[in-house]
């Protein structure tokens, strides 16, 4: 399994200059739309290590075509430039009737199914590249439905997951989700996410993925329980942090994934070549 | 626990409230469907209190007489949340009670305009590198750039032009810049609701 850090904008540079370094990380995972005014031979010169390309703010479930493919054009600007071990997005709602939603809302499951694929389909196509799909940390309880939801997704559209394991976590405690029911997911996942979470303020107390805390025990148990599964040729693990950020603190969380996966067998030129 | 008579098994149910002081008021508090709005509501007030924390000084601490009555106006009037978030809350806040302690210091307005450029910056993913914005209430123009290097974030700048451009027709006006230079006057746009 190869550790990477998440680098979301330009004023933790010098730290993942740093995790690159000393060797707690093999690669990095640009938030890519973030630097889409950054000449793409720039970034690409940003960092000696493989990298990964997270999308947040396509909106591609409800953004028109020619916005789409406008941000397709200049996303494939960045592939081309970057050669990414792999592109990501998510499945989530950014607003509901034309007004925004300041936290990200969770798709039906079920109602929504055929229209989610066929845009997903699409959204490939438009990029020109399998894109890899994050799971959401449900609250509600049509967040058990979506371990199926994933899995036909990835049988129907040739679409990845990007299994964000400490969502699954909140999904568990939120929801009930059974770590048990997201096997075949993980199994078929390549690339991960993991970062703390923490308490709402007020009871009935909900888990919500915050990516300002260190890893949760139980986040660590799951990761454990599910080794085998998780860690395979071409496995990458993103630790997510943007809030709270002490290098110390990351060195941490990394130090403690690397002694439950190990040192990863692919040098970063071999992780290069894997994408 | 109470009965909950509303749909919630999922957060689809609940989208309508997510954004809705009044509506969240209507689920039973020790119900998750509460706990999950709160969560929403609570960004809505950090994203405004956080950035301004000036705006405090007119509401008290808890900056509920700002808050709630703001957040009822914008469901009333369907305003998007888009970037210009900010710049509603003055717009509001000019024909509320707080009205004139809002206009007799500046640094309200310097701080909202501020905050809706950086906000622009951080969100907006069309071609555009900056964002010009300006009010009828100052000569002042704020800029808000993307980021245009690995190593920097977003910036904000504050100008004070030798020769003000004509003020925007609505309280609030702006354009967008093509190129990391503000070399361009094409006119104010009006914001969207």
């Amino acid at each position: 399994m190869r550790l990477g850090f998440n680098f979301t904008l330009g004023d933790t540079y010098d730290m993942a200059q740093r995790l690159i370094g000393e060797g707690h990380i093999d690669y990095c995972e640009f938030l890519i739309d973030n630097f889409f005014c950054v000449d793409p031979d720039e970034l690409a010169k940003a960092f000696d290590c493989p990298v990964g390309l997270h999308i947040m703010y396509s909106k591609f479930l409800e953004a028109d075509r020619p916005t789409l493919v406008d941000f397709a054009a200049r996303l494939r600007d960045y592939i081309d430039a970057l050669n990414p071990i792999y592109v990501s997005d998510h499945i989530l709602r950014f607003s509901h009737e034309g007004r925004a939603f300041f936290h990200l809302g969770e798709i039906d499951y079920s109602a929504e199914y055929e229209s989610v694929r066929d845009k997903v389909v699409q959204w490939q196509e438009m990029v020109g590249q399998r894109i890899h799909f994050e799971n959401y940390p449900s609250i509600m309880d049509g967040g058990l439905e979506a371990p199926a939801f994933f899995e036909r997704l990835m049988k129907e559209t040739g679409a990845g997951v990007l299994f964000d394991a400490s969502n699954a976590v909140c999904a568990n405690r939120n929801c009930g989700t059974p770590f048990e029911a997201w096997r075949n997911v993980i199994a078929k996942a390549q690339h991960f996410h993991v970062a703390g979470y923490r308490q709402s303020l007020i009871e009935p107390f909900i888990s919500l993925d915050t990516h300002a805390e260190a890893l949760a025990p139980d986040t660590l148990a799951f990761l454990q329980n599910f080794r085998s599964v998780f860690d395979k040729s071409g496995a990458t693990m993103t630790y997510e942090r943007d809030d709270q950020i002490e290098f110390d603190d990351i060195v941490v969380d990394l130090k403690a994934l690397r002694d439950l996966f190990g040192q990863p067998e692919e040098t970063r030129h071999d992780l290069a070549l894997t994408a | 626990m109470t009965l909950l008579s509303l749909p919630s098994r999922t957060d689809r149910d609940l989208y309508p409230a997510l954004m809705s002081p009044q509506l969240n008021a209507k689920y039973p508090a020790d119900h998750k469907a509460f706990v999950r709005i709160d969560v929403s509501l609570r960004i809505y007030w950090h994203t405004l209190f956080d950035i301004c924390p000036e705006l405090l000084e007119l509401s008290g601490p808890d900056g509920m007489s700002i808050f709630r009555p703001f957040m009822a106006w914008a469901e009333e009037k369907k305003l998007a949340f888009d970037w210009s978030y900010y710049l509603w809350v003055y717009v509001w806040l000019r024909q509320s009670p707080f009205k004139e302690r809002l206009l007799a210091d500046d640094k309200y307005l310097r701080s909202i305009m501020a905050a809706s450029a950086a906000r622009w910056a951080i969100l907006d993913r069309g071609r555009s590198r900056g964002i010009v914005i300006g009010c009828a209430d100052t000569t002042d123009l704020v800029i808000g750039w993307k980021c245009r290097n690995v190593r920097l974030g977003r910036e904000i700048e504050l100008i004070e032009p030798e020769e003000p451009l004509p003020a925007p027709p609505d309280l609030f006006g702006y354009f967008t810049l093509p190129s990391f230079e503000l070399d361009i006057f094409p006119g104010w746009q009006s914001l969207a609701r």
